[in-house]
């Protein structure tokens, strides 16, 4: 022991690895009964369950996103095959609807289970998460967002989640990929604006426009991203604003486009607020981007957006939109019906 | 409600002041008072007193829904904050500094690490990531020594061969017979705000926002 309280011996195999938990009795049957009121609500709306491997070919989650790949816990078989643990629902039920699923059009899926990411440990993010989620693939209209909103928001109300105890962040990655088109912008300086609009850094935004990007429509539009987001109710006031801006046909289509979903969605009116700079999201997001949020959690609960790109990069290119919910952090907030 | 993660650090006063000019002032003195939470006069906020290089993770835990923290603390902690306004004060600048005459003082500029030959860069610092993430920018292989505090003293006593720390005046460095060599970052007080608090609490947050820029 040497001189060590028995406190600090080292006993590797007693606590589950870190940022992974053992679930008890009940905080089992928490979990359990959360899933169900969402695997019901799913079923109610005409989505069919699909239940993927935990164990995935590495380059699944290498096609969806490059940081996909990077964050994936992977292995070599004894074939010399790259594994990875489940990293992504989403790049999965994307495999499976552009091969097995390829002529069946629209496909409603939806899924629970867990997904492993190596993140930081530090921020207390975990790297075994637990997810629900459902994929609307073959619908290309503002339609189907609408409905994926709706059922996002619905997904809260019955966690017990809704009006002030939940919050949903809309915006669209489409829009800000127009203005930065328009803004002749290079890839460098796209991340680092991307960067300070995340952050709402202001400042830091302001002098990157006034160093780098031409006075003009763009770097006005570019300007108000940063700025706070509206509620559902005066969404139309920051849309019309950020019209008189736009710069391209392509940045315009995207407003229209989200008024359009926003209308669509008027049931989840309640908890939308509309967002410009809501570019937080995976990397393989072409539209409508989307954060949720519920009172009791410090960061975001789930999130989701259109991933027009996706299907086609196994073989179908067919537009999808879908969200997740991490329950995890939900499930300690919940009161299910 | 929303709780306000203040520095009990040298931005202190500033910070005060500039809340007090939004409207909301703590009912006691925080620089005299034993309390750590001590509420606003009106009932509509309280502030709790940190260690300047916690406030980003109370922040981001959601323990405060907003705080006021350097942006060395900010970007060294890596935590996952919206910050939102640059308040101007607290200016310094964090430096790579050696003592006077020294390898890394001679040869720094001219692209010599002041390395002795076959050994890495010592370097003590209470910024590990933040040093690690420079040096690596720069392609120099460094020996990093993590410290709590007197952080001079380790180029002076022989433990490192340079320091990266905070230099406001230079004074400090000066008395101790280093000098800068390199400034990494400029850093000012920022305002930061919980991810999940600007949706939630918004129509709470935003005059604060205003007020306060």
């Amino acid at each position: 022991m040497n001189g060590l309280d028995a406190s600090f011996e080292q006993r590797p195999f007693a606590a589950p690895p870190q940022g992974t938990q053992d679930l008890l009795f009940e905080a089992a049957r928490r979990l359990r009964r959360c899933e169900a009121a969402l695997a019901h609500l799913f079923e109610e709306r005409g989505f069919a369950e699909v239940i993927p491997p935990a164990l995935e070919s590495a380059e699944v989650f290498a096609l969806a996103s490059p940081h996909g790949e990077a964050s994936a816990l992977r292995a070599v078989d004894r074939h010399g095959h790259l594994l990875a643990l489940r990293a992504d629902f989403t790049a999965q039920v994307a495999r499976i609807a552009a091969t097995r699923l390829a002529r069946v059009t629209p496909l409603r899926l939806y899924y629970r289970g867990s997904v492993v990411r190596e993140g930081v440990a530090e921020t207390g993010t975990p790297r075994e998460r637990l997810q629900a989620g459902c994929e609307l693939v073959g619908i290309e209209g503002p339609e189907a967002d609408a409905e994926m909103l709706d059922l996002a928001a619905q997904s809260l109300r019955v966690l017990g989640l809704s009006g002030s105890a939940a919050r949903i962040a809309v915006g669209n990655v489409d829009y800000f990929s127009a203005l930065i088109e328009s803004a002749g912008a290079s890839a460098r300086l796209a991340r680092s604006l991307t960067d300070a609009i995340d952050r709402k850094d202001l400042p830091t935004l302001a002098g990157l426009c006034n160093r780098e990007i031409e006075p003009g429509k763009a770097r006005e539009a570019i300007l108000l991203l940063a700025h706070p987001p509206r509620q559902h109710s005066e969404a139309s006031a920051l849309l019309a604003r950020a019209r008189d801006v736009a710069p391209s046909a392509r940045a315009i289509a995207a407003l229209e486009r989200l008024s359009k979903v926003l209308a669509g969605a008027r049931g989840a009116s309640a908890e939308l607020e509309v967002d410009l700079g809501e570019v937080r999201g995976l990397g393989y997001y072409t539209g409508l981007v989307f954060n949720l949020y519920a009172a009791g959690a410090p960061r975001a609960v789930g999130g989701g957006g259109r991933y027009d790109g996706l299907l086609g990069k196994f073989g179908d290119p067919r537009p999808a939109v879908g969200f997740s919910l991490d329950l995890d952090a939900l499930v300690p907030l919940a009161s299910p019906a | 409600m929303i709780t306000i993660a203040l520095p009990k650090g040298r931005t202190l006063r500033p910070t005060l002041d500039r809340f007090a000019r939004a409207g909301l002032q703590p009912e006691e003195d925080v620089a005299q008072t034993r309390r750590l939470i001590v509420p606003a006069r009106g009932g509509t906020a309280r502030f709790v007193l940190l260690k300047d290089p916690d406030v980003p993770l109370y922040v981001e835990r959601g323990a405060a829904d907003l705080g006021v923290c350097g942006l060395d603390h900010l970007l060294e902690s890596g935590a996952d904050l919206l910050s939102p306004l640059d308040l101007g004060f607290g200016k310094c600048r964090l430096c790579l500094a050696a003592p006077r005459g020294s390898a890394v003082a001679r040869g720094w500029a001219s692209g010599d690490s002041g390395a002795e030959p076959g050994r890495s860069l010592r370097v003590a610092t209470k910024y590990p990531s933040l040093a690690a993430r420079a040096f690596a920018r720069r392609g120099v292989p460094v020996d990093l020594v993590r410290l709590s505090g007197s952080v001079e003293l380790a180029a002076v006593a022989g433990l490192s061969d340079a320091i990266v720390d905070l230099v406001e005046t230079g004074n400090t460095l000066e008395e101790n017979g280093l000098v800068a060599v390199e400034d990494l970052l400029l850093v000012s007080a920022r305002l930061v705000v919980n991810r999940a608090a600007y949706r939630l609490k918004i129509e709470e947050l935003l005059p604060l926002l205003e007020q306060l820029s």
